[in-house]
């Protein structure tokens, strides 16, 4: 008998699992914002640092082997330069970024709290969607920030806020807790209010990739100047500078 | 004499950027509660050198999202406020947070000596 029987109806979910990892040779300010993010994200699983920087097109394979379908990678050049990729595996796309401003939640200036594993809410100003690359960006990051719920280490209650902004061309990462209670009135009527937890950074988009870690440009930066290139130029005024007062 | 700057070749392939957002969208059909993403209606216009109103900027950003993810939280009928009386462990542990109180303490005090 090979008559069809009646599969039940499967409810679509939001399944994701991204795999975290670096390059050698990173910092200890990058480290702890990598261990930042694999705190607050139940769903990422964290590997040991890629040892070549030439050869990205293992990550895909490396996210496959660990049942991953995003991979967030953060590549550091000479020992002060961070890039991060954030890429779906297989199939791309990835996105190459430029990270500055870091702090982390080590600081003792960001007071917030909240619970390990909790599911963050996600936001994004209304920039993101005035630009194709920024709808595709926002789609990528809500793959890779947002908690699926069937996380398992994941909470069931909401605690805190992962918002991203697109100002000057650059998206501004901020984490606040979520307080609804005035801690002056604990009887008072709920009233809503944030403090940053932490971890901040600022990302530069630079490149835009069809595939993962690989394929055709399909969107580049024009306002992009690489750090080295920045520091080369202060070099080059500062030696200008000492040229014409020795003349 | 200057050198000529060299001109970067711009590259934004709004079309290939969209086919491919269409690849990997997820289903429209997925309830809120599975992502959890909030936008804000409105773009951010400061000076990203005035620390102060970027901040507040951003915080006002965050609380739209909040207050909003509040109510349809509500509308899926989604636990949202934590019970007081559930206790987990913590992204920051216990001691990190004393030293931040213990923080907050001796800058409050430095500026009532100095007052």
């Amino acid at each position: 008998d090979d008559a069809p029987t009646d599969a039940p109806v499967l409810k679509k979910r939001n399944k994701q699992r991204v795999l975290l990892l670096s390059s050698r040779g990173i910092t200890h300010r990058m480290r702890h914002l990598m261990s930042d993010i694999e705190v607050l994200l139940p769903h990422v699983k964290k590997d040991s640092k890629l040892d070549s920087k030439n050869h990205l097109h293992l990550l895909p394979e490396l996210a496959d082997l660990n049942n991953c379908n995003n991979a967030l990678y953060f590549e550091a050049r000479r020992h002060e330069d961070l890039y991060m990729w954030a890429a779906k595996t297989p199939n791309g796309p990835s996105i190459k970024m430029h990270v500055q401003n870091v702090h982390t939640m080590d600081e003792l200036k960001m007071t917030g709290n909240c619970l390990k594993g909790s599911r963050g809410l996600l936001s994004f100003d209304k920039a993101f969607e005035q630009t194709e690359w920024g709808k595709l960006t926002k789609e990528v990051f809500t793959h890779i920030f947002g908690v699926p719920p069937q996380a398992r280490k994941a909470k069931p209650f909401i605690d805190h806020i992962l918002t991203f902004s697109l100002i000057d061309e650059k998206i501004w990462f901020r984490n606040y807790q979520i307080i609804e209670k005035d801690p002056l009135q604990p009887n008072g009527p709920p009233q809503t209010s944030l403090v940053e937890i932490g971890p901040r950074f600022v990302l530069t988009p630079i490149r835009i990739f069809e595939g993962a870690f690989s394929g055709t440009t399909v969107y580049s930066n024009p306002e992009f100047v690489s750090p080295a290139a920045v520091r080369s130029a202060l070099r080059r005024e500062k030696g200008d500078k000492y040229g014409s007062r020795k003349d | 004499e200057d050198a000529v700057p060299k001109q970067k070749v711009e590259i934004d392939n709004k079309i290939a950027l969209a086919r491919i957002r269409e690849t990997i969208k997820l289903d429209p059909s997925i309830p809120w509660t599975d992502t959890l993403v909030v936008s804000y209606p409105e773009t951010i216009d400061v000076d990203v050198d005035d620390d102060l109103n970027r901040e507040l900027a951003i915080y006002k950003q965050a609380l739209h999202g909040a207050q909003l993810a509040k109510t349809l939280a509500a509308k899926h009928s989604f636990p949202f406020t934590r019970p007081s009386d559930y206790f987990a462990e913590m992204v920051k542990s216990d001691t990190h947070m004393e030293r931040i109180r213990q923080r907050l303490l001796d800058e409050g005090a430095s500026i009532k000596r100095s007052e």
